[in-house]
């Protein structure tokens, strides 16, 4: 693996050449509510112990809300008309494992039928500069999902901080190398073994549970009491699964954009919310909050797994850090895994 | 010639019985008002739900007027007391995140009211084209509308 | 702790109440979250401390819980409040339900659930009813606390002071955040209508697209169907993700109201609600 070394002075000027040649930064922003854009390196402000804002990064590659064409109605009838893909040049600057991984796990929804050209464009412009991390509190479990705070799965490039004024950066990608090669004057070379020894000294986040032990548990206990617990104070907003780096669910809804024009927005949408599932006809198959809180379960550590081989989850713990009523996933996971230790 | 004058967009939410039939008299008596406005007629001031409003200013109102019978006289007594109420809340809330009563506009027009009712539009519109185009609005309007 | 655990365990044993809503220790965490007890041993997990700051009151209209019999429930003052407006709105019954009245000494604010900082929450300044206004047992006592100074209604204030353009763009910029999560009226003990005027989608009155506009007429409507109603429980600005300062619209429909009106929600039983009703000496000065 390659990697170089760069001063905190060298990375500004990094940030520079990159507003200069066109790039868009994306950081965290200094209120810790989500990320930003910045105009200016001064604004470049990164640290691997600040905590996770309370939305991701996935804003920028899965919008809040996007037109995905227009329809106009003209004399002749109705003329379709493709609304534009972005062209921006994206550059998350700082990314945490947590957040890192998740274009990458969610491309894989993105593609797997129908190739969704929305998201493929923006994560294909995007570069996802990794950083180790070094915040913890009781919500983080990246070490329980196949991640861990050094882990540089999902970055292009992966920061490490040496010291306070020295950065390594780890190339990781392709993408990555390709990138950084018109700066390569601002970098000097590093060695890999050093960072291995810093990796070393991380402390990580405690193991809670083995994620194959809630994947098969979830298979044989579909009817299981056990989910009652959340689901009864549950209050079904879409709080977790808007803050959250993976959930990716949308609804369509047309909208007027003029007399005769309308658009067909792709807005987000959560499986917590009860219309989520409502039938035309009434019909609600997840009729109540304790289905669908076992839906948001079950499609993050089991039918996510079975189809993709990824867990929906990159632990970052930012929907239990936000749930109005406190129901923490982490913890939910790991009263799984002991229930399922204990065989009930 | 001098510059061309700016012509609002003005919608005036009315009520069927003391409104509209005032600016039905007012139609009929030909008197002359300046035709920036829509009327929308509807029962009652009560039937006004303060969302209209917001639906007009997004339709590219720049002015709204709501105008129905003046207490006492409503065809069905109470709605326009209870809409009083309604829109002291309504108005004060409009005009603390910034759509005054310049924008904003609410009268009582009865049926006999023809001139009164050519006063008032008058007045609205002549307030509303001092204050200009809505162009705050209109930036949240123009937000994904397709561009040729 | 005890005397509410025994009166929780009573309770339940004599069949007076169903079941109590009221607050449990999370495993390991420093704060505590809603906890539904329909046991002994479940009564003994119930806590009430500083950290409460959940208003419980929400659950009280959800159909898991209305209508199913005596529900008891772990209220705080201000969540008191809160019932006194739902049962003045007709929306659940005096008789079914028993509220556990706690005498308070304040919540801590609480931005989302990692915290450390423990300084007094917003609502809380200046609260009337650290003894709740209505119960049918009280708990614990009250003692002097040392409240900071009321930054809200300065906040308020300073955007009263700015011109109308002014004062759109402060609200434009907070309104742009909003990503329509809908965290602020789940957990609202008074947004309990069964169809949410932004669910409803013939016609669509307010765009459910998270974009400035349709965010705009969200958070306003959302604020005025809240005139009058809001107890100011401050829940829907604590978990708002987007940090968007909700309570200076909610305070400052109730500062209208009672300036206009002299009416303050969550107070009376059986007066008539604020919109439900009607003055013919109601101001007028703004209709031509
Ligand atoms: S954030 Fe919490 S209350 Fe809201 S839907 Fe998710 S789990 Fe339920
Ligand atoms: S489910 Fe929760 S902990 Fe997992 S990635 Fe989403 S927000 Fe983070
Ligand atoms: S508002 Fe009053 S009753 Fe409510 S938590 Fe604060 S001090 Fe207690
Ligand atoms: S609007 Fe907010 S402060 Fe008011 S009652 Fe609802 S949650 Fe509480
Ligand atoms: S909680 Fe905040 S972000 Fe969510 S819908 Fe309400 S105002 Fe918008």
């Amino acid at each position: 693996m390659d990697e170089k070394l760069i001063t905190l002075n060298n990375l500004k000027i990094f940030a520079e050449e990159l507003l200069k040649a066109n790039y868009t930064l994306i950081l965290q922003d200094k209120q810790g509510i989500r990320w930003e854009k910045i105009s200016n390196s001064d604004e470049l402000h990164i640290s691997s112990k600040l905590k996770p804002t309370k939305a991701s990064f996935k804003e920028f590659v899965f919008s809040k809300t996007e037109p995905i064409f227009y329809f106009n109605n003209k004399n002749d009838g109705v003329e379709l008309i493709d609304s534009n893909l972005s062209a921006e040049k994206m550059v998350f600057f700082g990314s945490k494992p947590c957040d890192a991984k998740s274009i990458n796990i969610m491309s894989k929804v993105f593609n797997w039928d129908y190739k969704d050209n929305f998201f493929n464009t923006k994560a294909e412009n995007s570069i996802v500069i990794g950083m180790l991390c070094e915040y913890r509190d009781e919500f983080c479990f990246c070490t329980s999902v196949n991640l861990s705070p050094v882990s540089s799965d999902g970055s292009d490039l992966f920061l490490i901080p040496t010291d306070e004024n020295n950065f390594a950066i780890r190339i990781v990608t392709e993408k990555g190398r390709e990138f950084i090669q018109p700066f390569l004057k601002l970098f000097a070379e590093g060695n890999p073994e050093t960072t291995d020894q810093i990796f070393k000294k991380i402390n990580l986040p405690e193991k809670g549970f083995e994620s194959e032990v809630i994947r098969s548990w979830i298979g044989n206990n579909f009817e299981h009491k056990y989910f009652e617990r959340a689901g009864e104070i549950c209050l079904g907003c879409g709080q977790c699964a808007f803050v959250c780096p993976v959930c990716h669910c949308f609804d369509i809804v047309d909208e007027e954009c003029g007399y005769s024009c309308g658009r067909r927005m792709k807005n987000w949408d959560a499986c917590q919310f009860s219309l989520f599932t409502l039938h035309g006809s009434g019909h609600n198959p997840r009729h109540n909050q304790t289905q669908r809180y076992r839906q948001r379960i079950s499609h993050k550590f089991k039918y996510y797994v079975d189809k993709f081989d990824e867990i929906l989850c990159t632990g970052c713990g930012r929907c239990s850090r936000g749930c109005p009523v406190g129901i923490d996933i982490g913890q939910i996971a790991k009263e799984v895994h002991s229930l399922a230790a204990n065989k009930v | 010639m001098s510059e061309e004058k700016f012509q609002p967009k003005i919608v005036a939410f009315v009520c069927n019985w003391c409104t509209y039939t005032g600016a039905d008299l007012a139609g009929t008596s030909r008197l002359k008002y300046q035709p920036n406005v829509r009327l929308i007629r509807l029962p009652c001031t009560g039937r006004i739900d303060p969302v209209f409003i917001i639906k007009a200013f997004e339709k590219g109102a720049d002015g709204v007027l709501v105008s129905g019978c003046h207490p006492g006289d409503c065809h069905y007594n109470l709605g326009n007391l209870h809409a009083r109420r309604r829109f002291i809340l309504f108005s004060e809330l409009m005009n603390y995140v910034g759509i005054d009563s310049s924008r904003l506009h609410f009268s009582w027009v009865s049926a006999s009211e023809g001139k009164k009712w050519v006063d008032v539009i008058n007045e609205v519109i002549d307030t509303v084209r001092e204050v200009g185009p809505f162009k705050k609005y209109q930036k949240i309007n123009k937000e994904f509308v397709l561009h040729e | 702790m005890n005397e509410l655990r025994e009166k929780a365990k009573e309770l339940l044993l004599n069949n007076t109440v169903k079941l109590i809503i009221g607050y449990a220790n999370g495993n390991g965490h420093n704060r505590t979250y809603p906890f539904i007890a329909r046991n002994a041993a479940d009564a003994n997990r119930l806590v009430f401390n500083e950290y409460c700051v959940n208003n419980l009151a929400v659950y009280l209209t959800r159909k898991e819980f209305k209508g199913k019999g005596i529900i008891g429930i772990v209220a705080k003052g201000c969540d008191v409040k809160a019932i006194i407006q739902l049962i003045q709105e007709n929306q659940i019954n005096k008789d079914e339900v028993y509220i556990i009245g706690m005498n308070c000494n304040g919540a801590v604010n609480q931005l989302d659930n990692s915290f450390e900082k423990t300084t007094l929450a917003q609502k809380c300044i200046n609260c009337t009813v650290r003894t709740p206004a209505l119960y049918h047992a009280l708990i614990g006592t009250t003692k002097d606390i040392e409240e900071p100074a009321d930054t809200l209604g300065e906040k308020i204030k300073e955007v009263e002071k700015l011109n109308a353009d002014s004062r759109w763009d402060f609200w434009e910029a907070q309104f742009e955040k909003c990503i329509k999560c809908y965290a602020c009226r789940q957990v609202c003990p008074l947004c309990y209508c069964e169809q949410c005027i932004v669910d409803k989608t013939v016609p669509r009155w307010i765009e459910s697209s998270a974009h400035t506009r349709g965010n705009f007429s969200w958070n306003i409507i959302r604020a005025f169907h809240l005139s009058g109603r809001c107890i100011g429980c401050g829940e829907c600005e604590r978990v708002c993700p987007m940090d968007i300062p909700l309570s200076m619209l909610n305070r400052k429909m109730s500062i209208i109201a009672k300036k206009e009106f002299d009416y303050s929600a969550g107070v009376s039983l059986d007066s008539p609600t604020l919109v439900g009703t009607y003055n013919m000496k109601d101001r007028q000065d703004f209709i031509k």
